[in-house]
């Protein structure tokens, strides 16, 4: 079985390289395939007949089954079994499937394109039928269910440039998986209550299951949407007459033979057991009538030969799933019965419209003309299909008909609904004898007026296809006994003291006989008044269409989604960021106040006076950058915030702290400045008062409850925190006396490790903004530099303005003809020099420097560390870029800050990692005591080389922000006046014209 | 030593990756080996994690040597491994894409100097944050994580990008201070941050304290991972970043968030008293976000939109919280990392190949690269929930532990999922009608690219000659290779991992499912780093 179900898919996979080599020809490999598997199934087909179609797998006498397990979790198996009905299905699917791919060496043309996808797709719908049918796992058949969807999604697209095939494949994909989906939670709600999924063993614990209830009820009312929308039953029919835009030997296999079969499979296989649940009739009876009536009246309208089958086909599938919903041994067997006799007439009319249409390019049933006098064999391959269609005796459609109406004429006995029933089923017949009379009339007869339309003669090979289903129908018709033997297996699984009725082809006399006679009187009638009645059809106002339904359903959702997305994704930050800090307001709110929350019973509002006066000052800084209309104000009060914070950590004790966070807001103010030399000044206009308002709560109300929360956290705490053992453990284990440092290079070294990195990401991220075309990483020496060139202001300025006699006079002070204090002092122009600045820059560099390692090495035991210790190094370059220019700072960094960068990452990530290599931890720092001359007796713990590569890095940081914030920019603006020497690079950075020079 | 004691190396390798490529940032062809080598080694080690994590159980490995709770732990169980083997296997991918890009390009020098440090950094901190044990710092490895998708966004520094990456970094600064607050909070309330300790320490907390702690966790997870609805900055920053990077922040950054969701809601805050509500935000993120994908006509956009919905699944696992409902939530996040990516991917050959991501303009993609159409259709269908493919398995999944509960609000989350399902259907359905299946003559405003290879019928693997009046985006590069294959190779890979994921489904299940019983369990993640008889 699997081997079968493999080979088939397998083939599937290489056919496009058969038709790269192969041509068109190669569709006769791919129908061996089928032909194969049809072969194995008639071996099989005695063995599976006779077996008792109840027992479970494995058992003696059982259908022969195959399970792999594949996931547990979901109780999902690879499991099959080849009982008598999937033996039907098989016929169909494989015999029809090899026809058909054997159809297509001829339809198509060598030159068609994507042959070779299309071959592979057919081929692999045969495997995935072939799967559906045998799969004995509710969730295996579904896969294969939607695999079936989806090559014929695929296949009804294959006429991709036309508007109505995408559209139509698209509107088949969207109908039938909708179904799908709901008929998946059914299948699972059904699977999760039986505590199986296996498919045989949940219909012999049907009786029971049944017998639960609602939910049973409603899972099986799910499958059945599965089954109504892949069969195309009312209300969903007509994706399938749009389908009709595929090949037509897709239509032929999928549309008529085997996919919309799969919802009548889908209701026999469920009807031995659940055709006594609460939704099942009353689905089952009033769709299925509807969609037979329905498609009937509909396809005496069509002028589309293939339209005509489409609309029987969707009136075909009501009458089927009417007789397999029945339920009982009478409507299973004429149900399959008559499913086999669709398969065989519908498919081989379908295979014949192809002919048609490949000879005399149309379809239209009023252009067509004498094609029966041209060529007579198909004249009468199509005329016994249409006879079996119409129920003409002695063909197979007429043999199933009869057991349809013995069953349905046993029910009427029951009431009125069964006398219902079988009105409807005759009216239906009766529809359909008169559309397939019009139908042979249409394709074949010679009308009049009409030139005859131009036939070539057909290949035997393309004729031979239809030709053998027709035979099939014939044969089939005289001597029912095979299909007979075939069906009664299944029958036997419904539970009834009934002895089950037989395919025959002569019942005896009796209402049946009567009825066919009556069907084919009054549908012959129907065809000839054809005129009047297509005229009464015009006459009758037109019915809302359900595909317009579906289509505003489809437009409906596309304005909601489209009102949906215009109201959340307002591209507009304040509104997000108003969103996300309201959430996270309203939430913890909300939990306060429903749950309520503890809060202190006393609490104090400052340990000192001197703790409100800073916070009074952050206030005010924070109140002033809010007020402020210019950004370097702005900016400068929020730098008060950070100053007052430090000092808050003073106040509390934590020197380390207030120490960093100085030098931290110290450097970010810096950075700033150099940064808001190139924007404008004043900020942009403010939210209109309305949305002030509005922030202005929401921001207060932030803040409050998150101090309301901070109250209520404390005031829960019910332990001790770990921080009190962290002194003691620093000086112990870590060795060293400062617990801060040693916190942050050896106990939670891996946090810092961290956010070193990040240091040196966001080094990176900003001189990527700036040197868009990349790093540049190479040092410009000062040497080739011109005196007093750098930054020259005299030109742009009026030299008579006052601003210009205050530059003349600080150029005259400012000339020194050499650098006496700073190395590139000279290359910046006179009026920009400083003096005294120079001195001082002089003065402290190499003190700051020397102040820097320092707190570097005295870290472990003192307040300072790398961190602190690379910033204060940090901050005497930005002195000295201050004080001498962009010349200057190149001269006093000897190394690049990538360098420097991926250097002190690299120290870290090798102290991290050696330890592993010495059987340690990740991180693990040792204390190493030695004597060495000079210092004594030494004791060196290895997490300072940790701290080493945080230095670095930080230096490195500092240095990266005032190459691009400040040297670059410096650069860029010299550039952009007088001279324009780089546009391409200036898009981001707008000249810089104001702001502060430094 | 066990093989989980090799987890720092998840984090420490890339860093010192990013180290060597720091210095040798003129030299391209020397980084890229340098950051391909790193990430392989990186995968065999976790890969090596992975296979012995069943095995070996949950296991902490104490950096430093510092005990906990004092120290810093990193926790090996079974979904961490799995998350770090998914998502170190496609961010390889995406690297080795990014560096095709790159070669085919001729981009030499440029802004992508600092692509691989930048790279390298970004995955150390999406593995940090997979591997933590400790509250703080997971704080860190967001840092770690998003600092580096900061530098990404913005790469090249374009008037659009600079526009996404204030929305997004704003965001994202913002979530960071909300789980900072968080975690100020809780260390607050209990007096540690380590995870385990706190899982043993919250219980003894005020319930109400407890909830409102809880909530604000959620709240700052809920930002990056992109829950409705605080999802409205993922579509309007996302799109605009180069292909790979978007792909590599829509497969892993947004499931970071999740994961960060999974812990909190197993380890810190077990039992159910929040379901309901998650129940709701998974319903509205499902539905909002499809509906979202569905007003789109720019590819990348759109696939931003159903990554929004589709994070919806993963919570929807999570708030059902049973052993079979959050091994399916534990299972898709692996399926949705491998198929999102690969998607977005997929749209950056789509943009090569056809000059725009916008399917207005595009048209018969699938006739002038079939490769390309199998490329984007597999994936698609995917995510799609198509079965086969890992997708359906995981709302199989879903469905089955929602109709297990079977509550009202169970079964509403079951038909939203469902019905999020077909849309996500149509929408790529969609795509696959306009940009594939169409001629390009049919499209609103073919692109050029789109229509002058259709004269002269180029295929995969060629390269053509882009003269200057073709278009601007090429021009001055000639040749270009459309498809190079060292683009089209990371993609298929990564579209054959996300088939293997339906392959290897069955033990991939017992692992999700197994990995869902210790969470629920906590009593095995608790012992493992604070010892046996820890969890009272």
């Amino acid at each position: 079985m699997l081997t079968v179900l493999i080979a088939m898919f397998a083939l599937a996979l290489v056919a496009p390289v058969l038709f790269s080599r192969l041509g068109r020809s190669a569709f006769f490999v791919l129908a061996a395939a089928p032909a194969a598997a049809f072969v194995w199934l008639l071996v099989e087909l005695p063995g599976v007949l006779a077996a008792d179609q109840a027992a479970p797998n494995g058992a003696p006498g059982a259908p022969p089954s195959l399970v792999i397990p594949w996931i547990p979790s979901l109780q999902l198996e690879l499991a099959f079994r080849l009982d008598a009905l999937a033996a039907v299905l098989c016929i169909l699917i494989l015999g029809v499937g090899a026809l058909v791919l054997f159809y297509c060496a001829r339809y198509f043309k060598n030159d068609d394109p994507d042959v070779g996808a299309f071959g592979a797709q057919l081929l692999a719908f045969a495997a995935a039928m072939f799967g559906l049918v045998l799969a004995d796992d509710l969730i295996l058949m579904f896969i294969f269910w939607e695999l079936t969807t989806i090559l014929s999604y695929l296949l009804i697209g294959y006429s991709r440039h036309r508007l109505s095939a995408r559209r139509s494949a698209l509107q088949a994909l969207i109908i039938t998986t909708f179904g799908g989906l709901a008929m998946l939670v059914g299948l699972v709600m059904l699977g999760q209550e039986a505590g199986t999924y296996r498919l045989s063993e949940i219909l012999a614990d049907a009786d029971a299951l049944a017998a639960r209830g609602t939910l049973v009820d409603v899972a099986i009312a799910l499958v059945l949407v599965g089954a109504v929308t892949k069969s195309a039953l009312v209300p969903f029919h007509f994706w399938l007459p749009a389908a009709m835009a595929a090949p037509t030997p897709v239509s032929a296999y999928l549309h008529a033979a085997a996919m919309v079969k799969a919802g009548v499979f889908l209701v026999a296989r469920f009807a031995p057991g659940f055709s006594e649940t609460a939704f099942w009739h009353p689905v089952i009876f009033v769709l299925g009538m509807a969609t037979m009536l329905l498609g009937g009246w509909r396809a005496l309208r069509q002028f589309d030969l293939k339209l005509v089958l489409a609309y029987g086909t969707v009136s075909q599938l009501g009458f089927l799933t009417m007789v397999v919903g029945l339920g009982g041994r009478d409507g299973a067997v004429a149900g399959l019965g008559l499913l086999l006799a669709h398969g065989f007439f519908k498919a081989t009319l379908f295979l014949v419209v192809g002919i048609i249409d490949h000879q005399a390019g149309t379809r239209d049933l009023r252009v067509l003309s004498g094609v029966g006098a041209t060529s007579p064999v198909l004249f009468a391959v199509a005329l016994v299909a249409a006879g079996s269609m119409g129920g003409v005796p002695p063909l197979l459609g007429f043999v199933a008909k009869e057991s349809v109406f013995e069953a349905f004429a046993h029910r009427a006995e029951d009431g009125a609904a069964g006398t219902l029933l079988l009105g409807g089923i005759v009216v239906g017949s009766v529809l359909t004898f008169a559309y397939s009379a019009r139908f042979v009339w249409g394709a074949f007869a010679l009308k009049h007026g009409g030139p005859r339309t131009a036939f070539p003669r057909v290949r035997t090979s393309f004729l031979l296809a239809p030709a053998v289903l027709a035979v099939a129908s014939v044969v089939f018709g005289v001597w029912p006994g095979p299909l007979d033997a075939l069906v009664q297996p299944y029958a036997a699984l419904f539970a009834s003291d009934d002895a089950a009725p037989h395919l025959a082809l002569w019942h005896g006399f009796g209402l049946p006989l009567l009825l066919s006679g009556v069907t084919l009187a009054a549908g012959g009638a129907l065809y000839l008044l054809r005129r009047p009645f297509e005229q009464f059809q015009e006459r009758l106002p037109s019915m809302r269409e359900a595909e317009v339904v579906y289509r505003s359903v489809i437009g409906v959702l596309d304005d909601v989604a489209v009102w949906i997305t215009g109201r959340t994704q307002r591209g507009s930050l304040a509104f997000y960021l108003f969103v996300i800090l309201a959430t996270a307001v309203v939430t913890p709110l909300t939990a306060l106040i429903i749950f309520d929350a503890p809060l202190p019973t006393s609490f104090r509002i400052a340990q000192s006076p001197a703790q409100v006066v800073v916070v009074g000052a952050i206030i005010v800084g924070i109140i002033a950058a809010l007020r402020s209309n210019k950004r370097f104000m702005a900016v400068l009060m929020v730098g008060i915030t950070g100053y007052g914070m430090a000092a808050v950590f003073a106040l509390h004790g934590a020197p380390d702290l207030a120490l960093t966070q100085m030098l931290v807001e110290t450097i970010v103010l810096v950075a700033f400045v150099l940064a808001l030399r190139s924007l404008p000044a004043r900020l942009w206009n403010r939210a209109e008062s309305r949305h002030r308002l509005l922030r202005a709560v929401l921001g207060i109300a932030f803040g409050g409850i998150m101090a309301v929360i901070a109250m209520s956290a404390m005031a829960s705490r019910n332990a001790a925190p770990i921080s009190l053992a962290y002194p003691q453990m620093a000086y112990d284990d870590g060795g060293g006396a400062n617990a801060v440092n040693v916190l942050l290079v050896d106990i939670r070294a891996w946090d810092t490790f961290g956010e070193i990195t990040v240091l040196a990401l966001a080094a990176t991220g900003i001189a990527s903004l700036i040197f868009i075309r990349g790093r540049s990483d190479h040092r410009r020496r000062a040497d080739g530099v011109e005196d007093g060139s750098v930054d020259r202001g005299q030109e742009l300025l009026d030299a008579r303005g006052r601003s210009g006699a205050a530059l003349a006079l600080a150029a005259r002070f400012a000339d020194v003809p050499r650098d006496p204090w700073l190395v590139a002092g000279r290359t910046l122009a006179p009026e920009r020099r400083s003096i005294v600045f120079e001195v001082v820059t002089r003065l402290i560099f190499h003190t700051m420097i020397v102040l820097s390692i320092y707190l570097l090495v005295a870290g472990h035991n003192l307040p300072g560390g790398g961190f602190a210790g690379g910033l204060t190094a940090g901050i005497a370059l930005a002195i000295r870029y201050l004080a001498g220019g962009r010349f200057e700072l190149a001269e006093a960094s000897p190394v690049s800050a990538g360098a420097l960068l991926g250097a002190g990452l690299a120290i870290v990530s090798l102290t991290a990692a050696a330890p592993l290599l010495l059987g340690g931890a990740v991180l693990e720092s040792y204390i190493l005591e030695f004597w060495l001359p000079v210092f004594g007796d030494v004791k060196f713990v290895t997490s300072t080389i940790f701290d080493i590569g945080v230095y670095i890095i930080v230096v490195g940081l500092v240095l990266d922000v005032l190459r691009s914030l400040g040297s670059e920019i410096d650069e860029r603006s010299e550039a952009d006046d007088p001279v324009e020497e780089d546009a391409g690079a200036d898009a981001l950075v707008p000249p810089a014209t104001e702001g502060v020079r430094p | 030593m066990i093989a989980a004691d090799l987890a720092p190396l998840a984090v420490v390798l890339p860093f010192l990756g990013a180290a060597v490529t720091f210095l040798l940032i003129r030299h391209s062809r020397a980084q890229r080996a340098v950051s391909i080598t790193t990430l392989s080694v990186t995968l065999l080690i976790e890969v090596v994690m992975l296979l012995a994590a069943p095995a070996a159980g949950t296991h902490a490995v104490k950096l430093g040597g510092w005990e906990p709770p004092f120290g810093i732990v990193l926790v090996v169980d079974q979904f961490s491994a799995l998350m770090l083997v998914v998502s170190s296997a496609v961010s390889l991918s995406v690297l080795i894409y990014a560096a095709g890009q790159g070669m085919a390009d001729g981009d030499e020098d440029g802004p992508v100097s600092i692509f691989h440090p930048t790279y390298l950094i970004l995955v150390a901190g999406v593995s940090n944050a997979f591997l933590t044990g400790d509250l703080f710092n997971l704080y860190v490895g967001f840092e770690i994580l998003l600092t580096a998708s900061y530098v990404l966004m913005t790469l090249g520094g374009t008037a659009p990008r600079i526009r996404a990456g204030v929305t997004y970094v704003v965001v994202s600064v913002v979530s960071s201070m909300l789980f900072l607050i968080a975690i100020a909070m809780i260390y607050g309330a209990t007096g540690t941050v380590n995870m385990a300790d706190l899982a043993v320490k919250l219980e003894d907390v005020d319930p109400a304290t407890q909830m409102v702690l809880h909530l604000m966790l959620l709240v700052a997870f809920g930002i990056k991972a992109a829950v409705f609805p605080l999802s409205f900055w993922l579509p309007d920053s996302y799109p605009t970043a180069p292909a790979p990077v978007t792909a590599v922040f829509a497969g892993l950054l947004t499931k970071v968030g999740v994961y960060a969701m999974v812990r909190v809601e197993t380890l810190l805050f077990p039992g159910d008293r929040i379901n309901s509500l998650l129940m709701v935000v998974a319903l509205l993120t499902m539905v909002v976000g499809i509906l979202g994908a569905l007003a789109q006509s720019e590819i990348k956009r759109l696939l931003s939109f159903t990554l929004v919905s589709h994070i919806g699944y993963m919570v929807f696992g999570l708030a059902i919280s049973t052993r079979i409902g959050l091994g399916a939530a534990v299972y898709y996040v692996a399926h949705h990392i491998t198929v999102q990516t690969s998607l977005f991917l997929v749209t950056g050959l789509i943009e090569r190949r056809g000059g725009t991501a916008n399917m207005d303009r595009l048209g018969g993609l699938a006739r002038l690269s079939p490769l390309l159409g199998v490329l984007f259709f597999l994936p698609a269908m995917n995510l799609a929930g198509i079965p086969p493919f890992s997708g359906f398995l995981g709302k199989l999944g879903l469905i089955q532990a929602g109709v297990d509960l079977g509550t009202p609000l169970a079964y509403l989350l079951v038909a939203g999922g469902v019905a999020t399902s077909l849309l996500t259907l149509l929408v790529m359905a969609r795509v696959w009608n306009r940009a594939f299946w169409r001629s390009p003559a049919d499209a609103d405003d073919p692109d050029p690219i789109l229509l002058a290879s259709k004269a002269d019928g180029t295929s995969i693997g060629t390269s053509r000659h882009v003269t200057g009046e073709d278009t601007g985006k090429f021009a001055g590069k000639d040749p270009v290779t459309l498809l190079p294959r060292t683009m089209t190779g990371p993609t298929i890979g990564l579209v054959v991992l996300g088939l293997a994921l339906t392959v290897l489904a069955g033990p991939l299940f017992a692992l999700s499912d197994d990995a869902a019983q210790e969470m629920l369990d906590r009593t095995p993640y608790i012992e493992a780093v604070l010892g046996p008889g820890a969890d009272r």
